[in-house]
């Protein structure tokens, strides 16, 4: 039953972030695959408060996702300012600087990792309490996502993605709306972090580098992106998958490279045969007041 | 008559390409400027100069008597300055109408804030724009492709989005760049209308064409560049007999 539990926990964070890195990438059209790293702000920020200075878990919870939502605003804001392009440069260099500065730094644990962090609900109320947490707040970021897509916003994001120069001309300010998609969607992968952190109670400087960008990336890519459901069944599918080959009791120095293969090889197949992901999204922006326009 | 925008020792050059060569030009409300010239002269990089695309080496630029040289593309467009562009520049994931309810100086919802604290606010704004939206269709002429993906409409009717597009600013300046390349029949009847319609409400207009034709029947007046400078302002019939000018204009 725990390791259902435990399924459900991760797949729903996997949905967390792919939901999240689509409003970026898909919605906002931001290249930048860096998105582990405000997931990793989030659950060390939160871990440290909690185990560090005492504070209760769902304060912490919300500071680890303010952190990343304020340390994506300082990388996304000197680059979006020059062009576009910057963002994946710097956004790729502030992950791996910051992992290699979290794996030389003790106080948080080091390469070896932070353990013993706090737990949330689960020895007050049990596992079931925490699962239903992630779930529903799973459940919170998809229909959020959404309602940023289909409102004033995804009209913006759509046309900001056609042309920006033509965006601006109209007196739209594209780097705020740039800057301002970026950091949510950061903030929400923090507090996606701080919910890994406090059910899982270790978390090292590895398992936020390239390999946990090119697993949301691939998530987002074969679900669809630009969908409500898309990241949805990007993250079931890639997060079960992986689970599904443990069963076969391969040696862990095949199953690693196994999944990783995996992943680019599933990344590879979509381009070539199904562009658009397992959900194909329309090419014609709607917004969600249909009914309301006058015809 | 008031000077609604005003140019003042514009410079601008690309290393040795002279694109803006000490301009002086006002635009002036209620009234249609045609900007004349071979390919080449500097008429679309002097939008690009106006409209903050690019920035210039020097010279100053007004907006009815407000500096904007210093201001980004967003807030010179929040100042009432619209434009068209010669490649349109149109957003093609959204729909006719949807392209022109961006066009707004103010565009509900842009504040985050505003979503979620006036969200009653926000719709009540967004149905008054939908409904100017739909005004400022029917008047371009595009009221019947309102939902229509804007490259499945006529090469014309996408101009005239583009028109309809900067006409939701209420822009106190208008500048159209080449608004009858390509464009023939109904449609360039529709933008001609359009176009003496918004100068006679008093906005600035100031057209670059190519369409002789076009530019004689329309503006009140015109300027002749070549190679970044402002060599002669006068009537378009004048400008065009004028032999010294056909000669720069047709390099013979």
């Amino acid at each position: 039953m725990d390791y259902f539990l435990t399924i459900i926990i991760l797949v729903s964070l996997f949905i967390i972030l792919a939901a999240s890195f689509d409003l970026i990438i898909g919605y906002c059209g931001l290249i930048s695959i860096a998105h582990p790293i405000f997931y990793a702000i989030g659950a060390y920020t939160s871990a440290m408060l909690a185990k560090e200075a005492g504070v209760p878990v769902p304060v912490a919870m919300l500071i680890g996702a303010l952190a990343a939502l304020v340390s994506s605003i300082v990388v996304a804001l000197p680059s979006l300012r020059v062009s576009g392009d910057y963002l994946l440069i710097a956004s790729i260099g502030f992950q791996l600087g910051l992992i290699e500065l979290a794996k030389h730094f003790h106080e948080i644990g080091g390469a070896g990792g932070l353990t013993n962090i706090p737990p949330f609900l689960i020895r007050e109320v049990g596992r079931e309490a925490y699962a239903l947490l992630v779930v529903v707040v799973a459940l919170l970021t998809v229909w959020f996502v959404r309602w940023m897509a289909t409102g004033p916003y995804g009209r913006m994001m759509s046309a900001l993605r056609d042309d920006e120069l033509a965006f601006s001309m109209l007196g739209r300010n594209a780097i705020w709306v740039k800057v301002s998609v970026f950091a949510i969607g950061s903030g929400i992968a923090g507090f996606a972090g701080a919910l890994y952190a406090h059910y899982f109670r270790f978390i090292e400087p590895d398992q936020f580098g390239l390999l946990a960008s090119s697993a949301v990336l691939t998530m987002v890519v074969v679900g669809g992106m630009r969908t409500t459901w898309g990241p949805v069944l990007g993250a079931i599918v890639l997060q079960t998958l992986p689970q599904a080959i443990t069963f076969f009791g391969l040696p862990p120095s095949v199953l690693g490279p196994l999944q990783g293969i995996m992943f680019t090889g599933l990344v590879l197949v979509f381009m070539f045969l199904r562009p658009q992901g397992l959900i194909a999204a329309s090419d014609l922006w709607r917004g969600r007041q249909e009914g309301a326009r006058h015809d | 008559m008031t000077d609604v925008l005003k140019i003042r020792d514009l410079n601008k050059s690309f290393g040795g390409i002279v694109v803006a060569n000490n301009i002086d030009l006002d635009l002036r409300a209620g009234r249609v400027l045609g900007l004349i010239g071979p390919n080449g002269a500097g008429k679309t990089s002097l939008f690009n100069l106006v409209t903050g695309v690019v920035k210039p080496d020097s010279g100053s630029i007004t907006l009815n008597g407000d500096a904007i040289d210093a201001l980004p593309i967003y807030q010179r467009a929040r100042r009432g300055l619209a434009r068209t562009w010669q490649n349109l520049r149109l957003f093609p994931s959204l729909s006719v109408l949807d392209n022109v309810l961006l066009g707004p100086r103010d565009y509900p919802g842009e504040k985050l804030q505003s979503l979620i604290f006036d969200a009653r606010g926000v719709a009540r704004r967004q149905a008054e724009n939908t409904e100017k939206a739909h005004r400022v269709l029917q008047r371009t002429g595009l009221g019947a492709v309102a939902h229509s993906r804007v490259q499945d409409i006529p090469y014309g009717q996408q101009k005239l989005v583009g028109v309809a597009r900067a006409l939701m600013n209420d822009a106190r300046c208008l500048l159209l760049d080449e608004p009858m390349a390509g464009v023939e029949g109904q449609a360039y009847a529709a933008i001609q209308r359009v176009v003496r319609d918004i100068a006679e409400s008093g906005v600035a207009v100031c057209v670059v064409e190519h369409n002789v034709a076009f530019v004689r029947d329309l503006c009140d007046e015109g300027v002749f560049m070549f190679a970044g400078k402002v060599l002669a302002r006068g009537s378009v019939t004048e400008l065009i007999a004028d032999p010294r000018l056909t000669e720069l204009y047709f390099g013979t």
